[in-house]
């Protein structure tokens, strides 16, 4: 197929996951979250708890909506798009997009309603089940999601016979050497997600000195969590690192700037900077510290780590500079997280429980605030690396990506592409007009929960003349 | 048995259980797209309220059938998902478009006041739009997706069938949730759109018959022909009990006797289709994907499609009965 066309195929896929994926981390943790803070609720009975349940799930309401939305165009475009592909990797790539229908996005979809629109019509211990049942579907749809994925970069358990996967074991298939490291990395990168923005959007109240006794139940809550997965995180990405550059060696020497294969007995040195060339097959420039790339991608002294120099240039992926940054500004966020959760840690300590000494901290609170567009900002790195880094290959190894569009003119590709950029902002920036007038509103604290789980006759509602 | 009909079962099992997903999704989906387009009738906001606070807590569950519907498709039969998908570019993109403006404004305009108004009407045009296209998408798949001028006005045609189908629906479910001068409203909506989708199926069905590779070959087949014909009766007597029950003030019977409707009209199309699944283009046997993926495929959707429906059920019993005013 013509190579323009490919590139805009390519450009569509990148830019409605680069859109979607925005939403669905933060359903996956600001549910979990909720889950965690109806938990406390029906523990405690403090209203207190109640009331946050409610605050955060209306900003939960907004994000679902674009989520959902955003999620059907990611379905259906292997189809439209990537024909070939779809034709090659149907019988285990579409049969686990099945499972994620039906066991992960039905299972969310259909406790929703209860979850948003049920708190007067069903007993607490319901609700409970409900908010548990939507958390539960985010993350297996999660799981489900990475599995595909995963098998994308590292495919095994499959045989091609007359031009299709067959799959041969499903085990090592749906377990391929990728998925328990690249599901569990998503997984706590989307727990961050929602705890950095509970904590910045907690830390914008107390900065602000708006209801603090409120929102400092939040806030804690959201860096408790945080000092717990912030180190996990750091360690499932190293883990990561260590299979990318075992599994995927092109993607691996790419993402840091390594173009000669180190000679046994000598640690593979690593660059702390540098800008990769493609074209002259070396780096323009770069500042290296000896050795130590073999200790990162092999956890060893002296590992051979396979330079791109070593790997014929048809195989090596392109955009070296794009997968070189993109994948520090993601490592670094990583460890910033890590940093602030621990600095805020030490200073909450010292504060001993005192709401004015940590209103005092308005550097700690305002770091808060600006951290919440970096989780964001990690994930879409995370997943340039994860794609781009798996290029010129669809499917590592078996598929090119050249051979796995379909064959659409590219009138039809740009129109539709016109349209969903226009969409997108819309949605976009309406979900920002929305989530600011819910965070001048701020939280109701009068609300109250029912005393008596509801009888009958409310379930039956009666119209009012 | 032989492994050659074990493999034909499988695949015969996948198509009827794709187009369970299909009626499913039809139904489902299909009652609050059609409140969605009976919206664009109503001018008092405080009547859009009520229509839009009926469906408010399904319409999400009822549009994920659709993605269940494109994953198994995509699963188990990679090849028509390929080819229906690709071949169908521009009605498939529009379709999410509309997709997007339904769903999206549904949730903004709760989030709304003064704009409200707005996002009614990008719900009501995204409603009307998504059903267009499901009609567009219908008229290809039945004329096996051949070009020219009969066949365009065919497709124009299931359009039009499908957006009253889901008018009807959407009429008789508002029959079943509302009251007083909006389900007077909905009553005429009812009686109005059961006309037209009745013209409708019987000018696609002669259209078939003469256009589409089904109806030279499929429907001359013997017991095709009894099957369809009783498939038709069952069609035309719900109908009927429609517009008798929507005439003598009955508030369920009109909503079930559309289902019926639909159920019946889904079931012939497949009739119509087997063995093929794009007529005259691709079979069943020769989109299905290999024994093992099915079997597998079967295990993991067979077990959670009781819960799946358990759950869905719960939800409606859950906000059963009239809807009430709520203030936002």
């Amino acid at each position: 197929m013509p190579l323009d066309a490919l590139h805009l195929a390519r450009g569509q896929f990148a830019m409605t996951a680069i859109f979607h994926i925005l939403w669905p981390i933060l359903t996956i943790s600001l549910s979990a979250f909720l889950l965690v803070v109806e938990i406390l609720w029906v523990r405690t009975s403090e209203v207190a708890w109640y009331r946050h349940a409610r605050f955060w799930s209306k900003l939960l309401v907004l994000n679902f909506a674009v989520g959902v939305v955003s999620g059907i165009p990611m379905e259906f475009q292997f189809g439209t798009n990537w024909g070939p592909f779809s034709l090659f990797t149907g019988q285990f790539f579409g049969n686990i997009l099945g499972f994620e229908g039906a066991m992960a996005f039905m299972l969310e979809a259909g406790f929703v309603g209860i979850m948003m629109l049920g708190w007067d019509r069903v007993p607490k211990g319901v609700h409970l089940f409900a908010t548990a049942m939507v958390t539960l579907g985010s993350s297996i749809s999660a799981f489900w999601i990475m599995v595909a994925n995963s098998w994308m970069q590292t495919p095994s358990g499959v045989a091609v016979v007359d031009g299709k996967v067959v799959v041969t074991n499903y085990a090592k298939a749906i377990f391929s050497p990728d998925m328990v490291w690249g599901a569990s990395h998503m997984w706590c990168a989307a727990l961050e997600t929602g705890l950095v923005v509970v904590a910045g959007l907690s830390a914008y109240y107390l900065l602000k000195r708006r209801n603090p006794e409120f929102f400092v139940r939040s806030f804690k809550l959201a860096l408790l969590l945080l000092v717990f997965i912030a180190p996990v995180q750091i360690w499932l990405g190293d883990s990561s690192g260590v299979d990318v550059f075992k599994t995927q060696p092109a993607k691996g020497a790419a993402i840091e700037g390594h173009w000669d294969t180190n000679a046994p007995g000598t640690g593979a040195s690593w660059s702390l900077l540098a800008w990769p060339d493609k074209a002259k097959q070396r780096n323009d420039w770069s500042i290296e510290i000896p050795g130590l790339l073999s200790v990162l991608g092999t956890h060893s002294l002296h590992g051979q780590v396979t330079g791109l120099a070593d790997i014929p240039v048809a195989d090596q992926p392109p955009m070296l500079p794009l997968l070189y940054y993109t994948f520090r500004a993601m490592a670094g966020i990583g460890f910033l997280f890590m940093v602030l959760a621990f600095w805020t840690a030490f200073a909450l300590r010292k504060a001993r429980g005192r709401l004015d000494a940590l209103l005092a901290q308005r550097k700690l609170l305002l770091a808060w605030v600006l951290a919440i567009p970096l989780p964001y900002i990690a994930v879409e790195c995370g997943w340039i690396v994860r794609e781009v880094g798996r290029q010129p290959w669809v499917v590592y190894g078996l598929l090119r990506t050249e051979h796995a569009a379909s064959a659409i003119s590219s009138t039809a590709i740009t129109g539709s592409m016109a349209m969903f950029a226009a969409f997108y902002a819309v949605l976009l920036s309406s979900f920002f007009y929305f989530a600011r007038r819910w965070l001048k509103n701020g939280p109701d604290l009068t609300l109250r929960p029912l005393a008596a789980p509801p009888r009958q006759s409310i379930a039956h509602a009666t119209v009012e003349h | 048995m032989n492994p050659v009909s074990a493999e034909t079962l499988l695949s015969h099992t996948w198509f009827g259980l794709i187009g369970l997903f299909l009626v499913l999704y039809v139904v489902t989906d299909g009652f609050d797209l059609g409140v969605g387009i009976l919206s664009l009738f109503r001018s008092k906001e405080a009547d859009r309220n009520l229509m839009i606070q009926s469906i408010g807590h399904v319409w999400d569950a009822n549009e994920t059938w659709l993605v269940v519907l494109g994953g198994a498709l995509f699963g188990a039969f990679p090849a028509a998902y390929a080819m229906l998908l690709s071949d169908l570019y521009v009605p498939v993109m529009v379709l999410i478009a509309s997709l997007i403006m339904r769903g999206a404004a549904i949730e903004f305009r709760h989030a709304a006041t003064g704009t409200r108004p707005i996002w009614d009407r990008v719900f009501g045009i995204g409603s009307l739009l998504t059903a267009v296209c499901q009609g567009v998408i219908l008229g290809k798949v039945i004329t096996g997706m051949l070009p020219g001028g009969l066949h365009a006005g065919f497709v124009a045609m299931t359009a039009i069938g499908v957006v009253s189908g889901y008018a009807l629906l959407g009429a008789t479910w508002l029959v079943k949730k509302t009251t007083g001068q909006l389900e007077t409203a909905a009553r005429r909506y009812a009686t109005i759109s059961v006309v037209t989708t009745v013209a409708a199926a019987i000018v696609i069905s002669i259209g078939t018959l003469m256009l589409s590779p089904v109806g030279a070959e499929r429907w001359a087949q013997a017991g095709v022909f009894h099957v369809l014909a009783a498939l038709a009766i069952v069609a035309a007597l719900a109908c009927c009990y429609v517009l008798y029950s929507v005439h003598m003030g009955g508030e369920n019977g009109p909503f079930n006797a559309s289902i019926v409707l639909f159920v019946a009209s889904f079931a012939g199309l497949a009739v119509s289709l087997f063995p093929d699944i794009v007529p005259g283009q691709l079979s069943i046997a020769s989109a299905a994907s290999n024994s093992s993926t099915l079997i597998f495929m079967l295990i993991g959707i067979g077990t959670v499609m009781p819960i799946m429906i358990g759950y869905n059920l719960y939800q409606y019993y859950l906000f059963r009965g009239k809807v009430v005013p709520v203030h936002h």
